[in-house]
C-alpha cells in the first residue's frame, strides 16, 4: 500500500531540513490516511446532533409562549449539574444549548483523548514510532502532526456545528460561539491528553489518566453550576476548561473572551507535552519504572489471579469511580428534587412518569450506576481480546489451560466486578441521600441492571466468537446506542415501547417504577444464549492474533 | 508414553486462511527422543504447523498426532507434556520476566526452582525487570527458561534463537544437547543451518506448505551430489566426456564438478587416468540441500527452474 511507502519517500524529500519538526507535513498525511474514516465519523455524528435535537425541540416548544413557560422552570439543579446552567431557555438557541451542548463538548473531549493516545502513546508502545523516527523524521514531527490532526477534528466539528446552526436560521453570534466553545473544549483535551501521553508509559494508562481528568473537570463545573447565583456559576467554574467553554454562553451573551484561554491551554499544553518528551527516552514515561518481583506469586499462577492482576489498576479506578459517583448522586438528590417542577416537560423526559419526583431522581441515578457498570464490564472483557491480539494468549494456551477456563476467568472478573460496582454505587447513593432512600433499597435497585450489563457481556462474547477482530468496537457501539436510547430516547422522540426494547431501557427504573421480573429474566436469557454461543464458537475457532 | 510412539506424526496436512493455502499436504514425523530440524523460508508454513500441533489452529484435513494424542481434542492434557517457545514472544509489559516465567511454568504444572535459577544464570537474564524493557533476545530468553525448566517430553521451538547473540546460542545448543541426553524430543524450526546441523538427527524441509525433503541428515546427503574439485597434470577438457560428471566448470588445470553417489566410483577411476595432483570432495551441506529447493545456488540446474511441480515431485520421490 502506498501508506507504507509514504514516510520513506517524503522523508527523503525533506532531508535537507534537519530541525525537530522536519517531516511534519508527511506525518500529518500519514496520520490522516490511517484515521480519516474515524475522524469523519466523529465529526459527522457530533454535528448531525444539531439538526436532530433542534427539530425535536422546535416540536416540543413550537411557540414563544411555550418557550417562555419553559424558561420559568428550566433552571433546576438537575439541569445545572448535568448539562449546565440554562441562561437562555426562552429561545430555541438557548434550549439547543441546554439539550446538547454538554453532550457534544464532552464527546469531543473523549474523541480528542482517544485520538491523541491512539496516534501517540499507542504507536510508541507498539514500536512503530521507533521505526518512523529512524527515518529522517524530526523528534517532534510525529507528535506535532498528531496534535494537529486531533485539533483539526475539533475545528472542523466546531465549524460544522456553527454552519448547521446558521443553516437553521439561529442567531449568527450564537451560532459561531456554539461551534467555537465546543471546538475549544475539544482543543483543551487535545492538550490534556498530550500531557497524559507523556506521563504514562502505556496507551491504557494515558487514556485512563486523561478520562479521569475529564471526569474531574466535569464534576468541578457541575459543582460550580450547582452553587450558581441565578444563572451565573460560582468562581469554581474557572477551575475547569469545560467551565471556560460554558462561559462563552452562546445564544446568551456570546462571550468571546474565554476562547483565548481555551486556545492558550491547547497551545501551552501541547508545548509542555513536547518539552516533556525531550526529557524522556523513547518508550519510557515520566512516571518512573520500578523493578518487580523475580518470581510469580501463587495468585498469578492461577488464570483468574492473572486477570485480576492485569486489570488491577483498571478495577481500582472503576470501583473508585462508582464510589465517587454514588456519593455525589446521593448528596445532590434532595437538593435537586426540592426545586424540580413536576410539570416541567424536560424533567418529565428524564425523570419519567412516576408519581414521586424524588423517586424519579433516584431512578435516574440508579440508571447512571447501571451505565457505569456496563462500561466497566465491556472494558474488562475487551481485555480478553487484547490478550489474544497481542499473542500472549498463545503462550498461555500452549500450557495446560483450556480455552474455556481462560475465557471464563475474564468473564468472571467482568461479571462479578460489575455486580460489585452496582451494589457499591447503589448502596452509597442511598446511604448518602439524607434519608431519600435506604442504602439497601438503592443497592437492590442498582442490581436490577445486572442482567442488562450481562447482556453487554453476552454481545461481546458472541462477537469474540465469530468476529474477533472488530468485536470490541462492535460491543462499544452496542453499548453506546443502548446508553443513548435509555438516557435520551425521550429527547429523540423514541416511543416508550422502543426504549423498553433496549437493554438499559428495559430494566424497571426503581424506585420510580414498579419492580418487574420478566424484563430481567428476558435480558438474562438473551445474555446467556449469546454468551453460550460465543463460548462454543471461541472453543472451535482458530486463534487470531492481530 | 512409551518410547516407541512417534512424538509427532503429521500426514497430508492442509490448512487454508481464506483463499490462501498455508499448508498443502505437509508431512512431518519426529520419533521419540529425536531432535528434528524444521526448515523452510518465511511464510512457508512452519509456524502454522506448530500452531496446529498446539491446538491453536484447527487443521482443515490430514492426520495430526502428537505424543499419541489429538492436538485439538486433547490440547489441555497434551500441553502438560510439552513446552513451546514462540518465534515472537509476547509478554505482559507491566509484569516482570520472572513473573512471566512463573505464569508460563505454572500453566504446565509447576516449576523446578533449582533448574529455573540455573537457567536464569546461564542465560544471564534479570528476572526483576519489567517485560516492557526487554529486548527481543531477552523476551526469547524468558520463553526459553520457562520451557527448558519444565520436564516436558516434547519441546516445540519456533526459531528460538533468532534474537540471541552467539554466546547465548552456545548456551542454547548445550541445553538442547542435555534435553536430548535425557531422551526427550525436540522440534526445532530454524533458519540457522549450522545450528540444525549441530543439533538435529533428522531434517524436514518445507516449501509453500509442502514437505520437499525429509529424513536423516546423513541419508539426505547421500541422495545428493558431492562437489569435487581436482587439479590435473594434463588437460582438463577431456573431463567433459566422462559419464557421471555434471556441472563441470573448467579453470585452466583446475576443474570443479558434481557427481552422484552411485557414479562416484566410476568417476574416480576415470579421473586416475588424467594424473590428478590434488582432489577435494565436499559433501552437500544442509545449506546446499536447502537452497537447491529455492533456486539460490542450485547444484542441479533443473532445480533452478521455478516450476513448482518439479519440487513437489522431488519431495515425493525421496
Amino acid at each position: 500500500m502506498s501508506s507504507a511507502t509514504a514516510p520513506g519517500r517524503a522523508s527523503r524529500g525533506t532531508v535537507a531540513s534537519t530541525g525537530s519538526l522536519s517531516g511534519v507535513g508527511m506525518a500529518v498525511k500519514f496520520i490522516l490516511r490511517r484515521n480519516w474514516l474515524r475522524l469523519a465519523i466523529w465529526a459527522a455524528v457530533l454535528a448531525v446532533m444539531i439538526p436532530i435535537v433542534y427539530g425535536s425541540q422546535q416540536e416540543a416548544f413550537p411557540t414563544q409562549a411555550a418557550r417562555d413557560a419553559y424558561a420559568q422552570v428550566a433552571n433546576t439543579p438537575a439541569v445545572a449539574a448535568m448539562t449546565g446552567l440554562p441562561y437562555a431557555a426562552g429561545s430555541l438557541g438557548g434550549i439547543l444549548v441546554i439539550k446538547i451542548w454538554m453532550t457534544l463538548a464532552v464527546a469531543l473531549g473523549f474523541a480528542s483523548i482517544f485520538l491523541v493516545t491512539r496516534n501517540g502513546r499507542a504507536e510508541e508502545e507498539t514500536g512503530r514510532t521507533e521505526l518512523l523516527r529512524s527515518a529522517a523524521l524530526g523528534r517532534h514531527a510525529y507528535p506535532v502532526a498528531n496534535y494537529l490532526v486531533a485539533g483539526s477534528l475539533s475545528v472542523v466539528t466546531g465549524l460544522l456545528i456553527s454552519l448547521l446552526c446558521l443553516g437553521l436560521k439561529l442567531p449568527t453570534g450564537g451560532s459561531w460561539t456554539m461551534g467555537a466553545s465546543i471546538a475549544g473544549t475539544g482543543l483543551a483535551f487535545v492538550a490534556i491528553s498530550a500531557i497524559c501521553g507523556q506521563l504514562a508509559t502505556t496507551s491504557r494508562g494515558a487514556n485512563s489518566l486523561a478520562v479521569a481528568l475529564l471526569a474531574l473537570f466535569y464534576f468541578i463545573r457541575a459543582g460550580a453550576d450547582l452553587q450558581a447565583n441565578g444563572t451565573n456559576p460560582s468562581a469554581l467554574s474557572w477551575f475547569s476548561p469545560i467551565g471556560w467553554a460554558q462561559n462563552m454562553r452562546s445564544f446568551g451573551q456570546d462571550n468571546w473572551w474565554p476562547l483565548p484561554a481555551l486556545l492558550g491551554l491547547a497551545v501551552l499544553g501541547c508545548a509542555l507535552a513536547l518539552r516533556l518528551e525531550t526529557l524522556r527516552d523513547l518508550g519510557a514515561g515520566i512516571l518512573p519504572e520500578r523493578g518487580g518481583p523475580a518470581t510469580a506469586s501463587a495468585l498469578l499462577a492461577n488464570p483468574l489471579g492473572l486477570v485480576l492482576r492485569l486489570q488491577r489498576g483498571s478495577l481500582l479506578g472503576w470501583f473508585l469511580g462508582a464510589v465517587v459517583a454514588g456519593l455525589f448522586f446521593g448528596s445532590v438528590a434532595r437538593a435537586m428534587t426540592s426545586v424540580l417542577d413536576p410539570n416541567n416537560p424536560f424533567a418529565k423526559s428524564f425523570v419519567g412518569t412516576g408519581h414521586d419526583l424524588l423517586d424519579g431522581v433516584m431512578g435516574i441515578f440508579v440508571l447512571f450506576n447501571g451505565l457505569l457498570a456496563g462500561a466497566f464490564s465491556v472494558q474488562a472483557l475487551a481485555g480478553a481480546r487484547s490478550e489474544e491480539e497481542s499473542g500472549r494468549l498463545e503462550s498461555q494456551l500452549a500450557g495446560s489451560l483450556s480455552r474455556f477456563s481462560w475465557l471464563w476467568a475474564h468473564v468472571l472478573v467482568a461479571g462479578v466486578g460489575s455486580a460489585v460496582m452496582l451494589l457499591l454505587g447503589g448502596y452509597l447513593t442511598g446511604a448518602s441521600s439524607q434519608g431519600a432512600a435506604t442504602g439497601g433499597a438503592m443497592a437492590a435497585a442498582s442490581f436490577a441492571y445486572w442482567p442488562a450489563v450481562l447482556l453487554m457481556l453476552g454481545v461481546l462474547l458472541f462477537c469474540q466468537g465469530f468476529i474477533p477482530r472488530p468485536s470490541t468496537g462492535i460491543a462499544w457501539a452496542v453499548y453506546g446506542f443502548s446508553v443513548m436510547a435509555a438516557m435520551f430516547g425521550g429527547l429523540f422522540s423514541l416511543s416508550e415501547n422502543v426504549i423498553k426494547a433496549t437493554p438499559f431501557g428495559a430494566v424497571p427504573r426503581l424506585p420510580a417504577e414498579d419492580f418487574a421480573l420478566l424484563p430481567l429474566v428476558v435480558l438474562g436469557v438473551i445474555a446467556l444464549v449469546l454468551a453460550t454461543i460465543g463460548f462454543w464458537r471461541f472453543r472451535a475457532r482458530d486463534l487470531m492474533p492481530e | 508414553m512409551s518410547t516407541n510412539t512417534q512424538a509427532i506424526s503429521v500426514t497430508d496436512l492442509h490448512k487454508h486462511f481464506g483463499r490462501t493455502a498455508a499448508l498443502a499436504g505437509l508431512d512431518l514425523h519426529v520419533e521419540a527422543g529425536e531432535v528434528a530440524g524444521f526448515l523452510g523460508p518465511n511464510g512457508s508454513g512452519k509456524s502454522t504447523t506448530i500452531r496446529i500441533l498446539l491446538g491453536l489452529l484447527r487443521a482443515d484435513s490430514g492426520s495430526v498426532k502428537m505424543l499419541g494424542g489429538d492436538p485439538w481434542d486433547d490440547a489441555v492434557a497434551l500441553h502438560r507434556r510439552i513446552a513451546y517457545v514462540p518465534g515472537e514472544v509476547a509478554l505482559w509489559p507491566n509484569l516482570t520476566g520472572g513473573q512471566a516465567i512463573g505464569i508460563l511454568a505454572a500453566l504446565r504444572g509447576g516449576v523446578d526452582e533449582a533448574k529455573r535459577d540455573g537457567l536464569l544464570e546461564r542465560f544471564d537474564l534479570d528476572p526483576t525487570k519489567k517485560a516492557r524493557s526487554y529486548s527481543k533476545g531477552n523476551r526469547q530468553k524468558v520463553a526459553l527458561v520457562a520451557a527448558l525448566a519444565s520436564d516436558a517430553e516434547l519441546l516445540l521451538l519456533d526459531e528460538p534463537t533468532s534474537g540471541l547473540d552467539p554466546l547465548m546460542e552456545q548456551v542454547f545448543t548445550a541445553c538442547i544437547r542435555e534435553v536430548k541426553a535425557e531422551g526427550r524430543s525436540v522440534l526445532l524450526s530454524s533458519h540457522i543451518f549450522a545450528e540444525v546441523e549441530k543439533l538435529c538427527d533428522t531434517v524436514t524441509i518445507i516449501r509453500e506448505g509442502q514437505t520437499v525433503e525429509a529424513g536423516r541428515l546423513d541419508a539426505l546427503r547421500h541422495l545428493h551430489r558431492t562437489t569435487v574439485s581436482v587439479l590435473l597434470a594434463g588437460s582438463t577438457s577431456a573431463l567433459a566426456s566422462v559419464p557421471g560428471i555434471n556441472d563441470l566448470v573448467l579453470d585452466g588445470p583446475k576443474a570443479t564438478f558434481t557427481v552422484g553417489e552411485e557414479d562416484l566410483g566410476d568417476v574416480l577411476e576415470a579421473l586416475s587416468r588424467y594424473s590428478p595432483r590434488s582432489l577435494v570432495s565436499t559433501p552437500p551441506s544442509l545449506e546446499d540441500l536447502f537452497l537447491r529447493h529455492y533456486g539460490g545456488l542450485p547444484l542441479d540446474p533443473a532445480a533452478a527452474k521455478p516450476g513448482r511441480r518439479a519440487h513437489a515431485h522431488a519431495g515425493g520421490a525421496r
